[in-house]
């Protein structure tokens, strides 16, 4: 945390602030403040279809060839489970993903069926970047990963929307330019 | 550079004082000065880098005559096999020398690409003939110098120097090796990179009963070969008394490497000091403290750990693949054949018991070897300026020193065969030194299998520096706070869960195949065996959080404590599945730098995980926290 009292603005460096209220499913932490772009719905059931079509063709190749017929209910379940996956799991995690960063920290929830929080301090990033794979950009969006000196994992900012991960990106790139130290 | 232990190196403009090679430099002069890039530099002793023009170091020459040879030792069974395939044509011969040929031309051109640098703040290093590649760290960024030698680099005088710097050493190929360097240049490059740039906070902290300056090494005639490690202790002693003692130490280490096995410390007075090596000698012994040395009982704990298993695995591996690669058809040879045929017409009840009981003699017979070769002669000191050294090693020596500013704390691990027989290891969570299996990863070990209470005092002498001794013992050994009845709800469910599957699947493939009654009927056991591991795990679980340090302890097949500086928390992760919100725990995870990386508290009810974070870096969490 050494330096990040240099900063003049304490505050918001992009995005909302939290408004305070008690975070549902941890009471005791609040939520962070920006959910993430609703586009980011599309995307991950775009996902998931494609996941489960890939699944379903495999396995339909390999019964065809090889197993007795019996099999193809395995294809039956394994595309009602990609369905119901495709249908729920988007929507469950846009309400789960929120993101928050301040002059000090970075604080993220994210995931669906389980849950993370991640709390990473400005002064301990040690790289900022976008990154945009094809699916991504086809949604026009983006994700935002700062990585710290530990290898415990970077977090990411998923399913932001291109022009608030392009301003996130360089206000960040300008604070943790502006810390000094080695960051661990 | 900052900072009164900071060396008076020129800076990369580069003015220093002349001086010729092959001559002593000025007592303060700069370290790296003592002789110009000049190549009539006498084979043996290296120009010593100076700050400013085209000071690239090479290693040593006499590396030259062993990475052929090590090159060649690593290819032995792909060699083996080609010249056993060709040796019938009458080719194998030309083929050797080829191999051979080419290994030495390999590593004249290693040695050629390499090149080394020093600056006043950062050091280089480049190498690669057509991929030319030079990686740079700032010097303030070295957080351990690691020295290691096998056996024909020992008998040569030879040390490869690994340089951890936190970040660089993670990625393959970029990790900061010189291979190989004098020892008298690898130890003066050591006390370099580790006092030049040591905040005096540290430095000055007292840690040794008796002060000691290493003036008089300074003033002393010297061999040729340690006018780096002179130079060093002689322009920080003109800095400041404080840190000459330590880089004393770092070069008298040197002269213990040899003789080795610790002289008892023996405080020489100024007169009977005969010579410079006895002079740095008693500085080094005066300046540190022994913390732990091997005991010859400790060996009854090297069949405990899995060691014995991962070289026979290694060593099962080789074989093949060299059985392979040769076609020598070990199946089919006589004694082996024969054993297999032996053995092969037993009962199956008999193979098994056979099979188990070579395995198990092997497992022991090569732990014990492995343990004797790997940490024979161990030593676990505290120089004078607080950074911890250890020195292990029967035929390959490593000595590894951890500066006291990167050590973020210390872990126990106690694998569940080990604690059985009252056995810990005691490992240093530091920055730069990354922890697990493997070279690269065994510098961090403060202790190898040792009795517990062995471990305990390690531990707690290497909290002790920044604690009260009573309070660093409690860490290391105290009772926890126990996570409560959920957590160990959640112990027992997911133990006998994944028991209860493995019979599942074990009954419905055995009536399936029609296996014997017995075979499935004998899983039944794990159910109590599930309970006995959950019962044990839950009294593994714990945390604490005092006198800046968080403890986390988990696991019971392998229990470790970790006890991390809150200092070198950067950054937290709560991590909540569904199973687990129901019953409102979190698995919290503190990030760092150092060691393992992330020290996870494990299933700690939500309000409890909270407090601990915020307590233990308010400035991060407190913001998040509902006001």
């Amino acid at each position: 945390m050494a330096g990040a009292e240099r900063l003049t603005a304490a505050g918001q460096v992009t995005g909302r602030m939290g408004d305070g209220s008690a975070d549902p499913l941890l009471p005791g932490l609040r939520v962070p403040g920006n959910r993430v772009s609703r586009r980011a719905i599309g995307y991950w059931t775009a996902r998931a279809v494609l996941n489960a079509l890939i699944l379903v063709a495999i396995e339909s190749a390999v019964i065809r060839s090889a197993a007795p017929a019996g099999w193809w209910v395995l294809v039956a379940i394994t595309a009602l489970a990609g369905a119901l996956h495709a249908l729920i799991m988007p929507r469950w995690r846009f309400s789960v993903h929120r993101w928050e960063v301040t002059s000090e920290a970075l604080y993220t929830r994210s995931g669906w069926f389980s849950v993370h929080w991640r709390i990473a301090p400005v002064s301990r990033i040690q790289t900022i970047d976008s990154h945009r794979s094809l699916g991504e950009r086809i949604f026009g969006l983006a994700n935002v990963t700062a990585t710290t000196a530990s290898a415990a994992g970077p977090v990411r900012i998923h399913g932001l929307d291109r022009g608030t991960a392009d301003v996130l990106l360089d206000q960040l790139a300008v604070v943790t330019g502006q810390l000094p130290g080695d960051a661990t | 550079m900052t900072g009164p232990a900071g060396l008076p190196l020129s800076p990369d403009s580069g003015q220093e004082p002349p001086a010729a090679a092959g001559t002593e430099p000025a007592a303060a002069g700069p370290v790296l000065a003592a002789a110009g890039p000049t190549p009539a530099a006498p084979p043996g002793q290296q120009p010593v880098p100076q700050p400013g023009g085209d000071d690239w170091q090479r290693l040593s020459p006499r590396s030259l005559a062993v990475r052929p040879v090590t090159d060649l030792i690593r290819l032995l069974p792909f060699l083996l096999g080609v010249l056993y395939l060709h040796g019938r044509g009458g080719h194998g011969s030309y083929l050797g020398l080829g191999f051979a040929a080419f290994a030495i031309a390999a590593s004249v051109v290693r040695w050629l690409t390499t090149r080394y640098r020093i600056t006043a703040e950062r050091v280089y290093l480049r190498r690669g003939l057509l991929n030319q590649k030079v990686l740079s760290v700032a010097r303030d960024r070295v957080r351990t110098v690691d020295l290691s030698a096998h056996l024909l680099y020992r008998m040569l005088g030879l040390r490869r120097v690994a340089i951890g710097t936190g970040r660089n050493d993670r990625r393959e190929g970029e990790s900061f090796r010189l291979d190989a360097l004098t020892l008298a240049d690898a130890q003066a490059l050591r006390a370099l990179l580790l006092t030049a740039v040591a905040p005096p906070a540290v430095t000055a902290q007292p840690v040794t009963a008796q002060p000691v300056t290493a003036r008089p090494v300074a003033t002393q005639p010297v061999a040729a070969k340690q006018v780096g490690a002179q130079a060093v202790a002689a322009s920080a002693a003109a800095a400041s008394p404080a840190p000459a003692a330590t880089t004393g130490g770092g070069e008298g280490a040197a002269v213990q490497a040899r003789p080795l096995a610790g002289i008892p410390p023996v405080p020489l007075l100024p007169g009977q000091v005969s010579s410079p090596v006895a002079a740095s000698q008693a500085a080094a012994m005066a300046g540190e403290v022994e913390l732990a040395r091997l005991h010859l009982a400790w060996i009854r704990f090297a069949p405990l750990t899995l060691t014995g298993l991962v070289i026979l695995g290694v060593l099962f591996g080789f074989a093949v693949q060299f059985n392979d690669a040769a076609h020598v058809g070990a199946s089919a040879a006589g004694a082996v054949h024969r054993l297999s045929v032996t053995v092969g017409s037993r009962p199956a009840g008999l193979r098994i018991g056979i099979g188990a009981a070579a395995v198990l003699v092997a497992m022991v017979l090569l732990s014990t070897a492995g343990y004797v070769a790997l940490f024979w002669g161990f030593r676990l000191v505290r120089q004078q300026d607080g950074a911890l050294r250890t020195r292990r090693g029967l035929l390959s020596t490593r000595e590894t020193t951890i500066d006291s500013t990167r050590l973020r704390g210390v872990e126990l691990s106690e694998p569940l065969a080990l604690r059985c027989a009252g056995g810990a290891r005691c490992i240093a969570i530091t920055t730069g030194l990354r922890v697990g299996r493997g070279a690269e990863h065994g510098g961090s070990l403060l202790l190898p299998p040792a009795p517990r209470a062995t471990a305990l005092a390690v531990a707690a002498d290497v909290l002790g520096v920044a604690l009260q001794p009573r309070l660093a013992a409690a860490l290391a050994a105290d009772p926890l706070v126990p996570h409560g009845r959920l957590a160990m709800r959640r112990r027992y469910t997911r133990a006998l869960t994944a028991a209860a599957l493995v019979v599942a699947a074990l009954t419905a493939g055995g009536l399936d195949a029609g296996w014997p009654a017995w075979s499935w009927l004998s899983s039944l056991a794990l159910l109590p065996l599930a309970a006995l591991l959950a019962a044990d795990r839950y009294r593994g679980l714990g945390h604490r959080l005092a006198g800046g340090r968080l403890v986390t302890c988990t696991g019971s097949l392998v229990r470790r404590r970790s006890v991390l500086a809150t200092e070198g928390i950067i950054g937290w992760r709560i991590h909540q599945s569904w199973f687990q919100r129901r019953q409102g725990l979190v698995t919290l995870t503190a990030t760092t730098a150092a060691g393992r990386q992330r020290y996870e508290v494990r299933d700690i009810p939500h309000a409890l995980a909270l407090s601990v974070a915020s307590t233990a870096t308010p400035d991060l969490v407190r913001p998040f926290l509902r006001q």
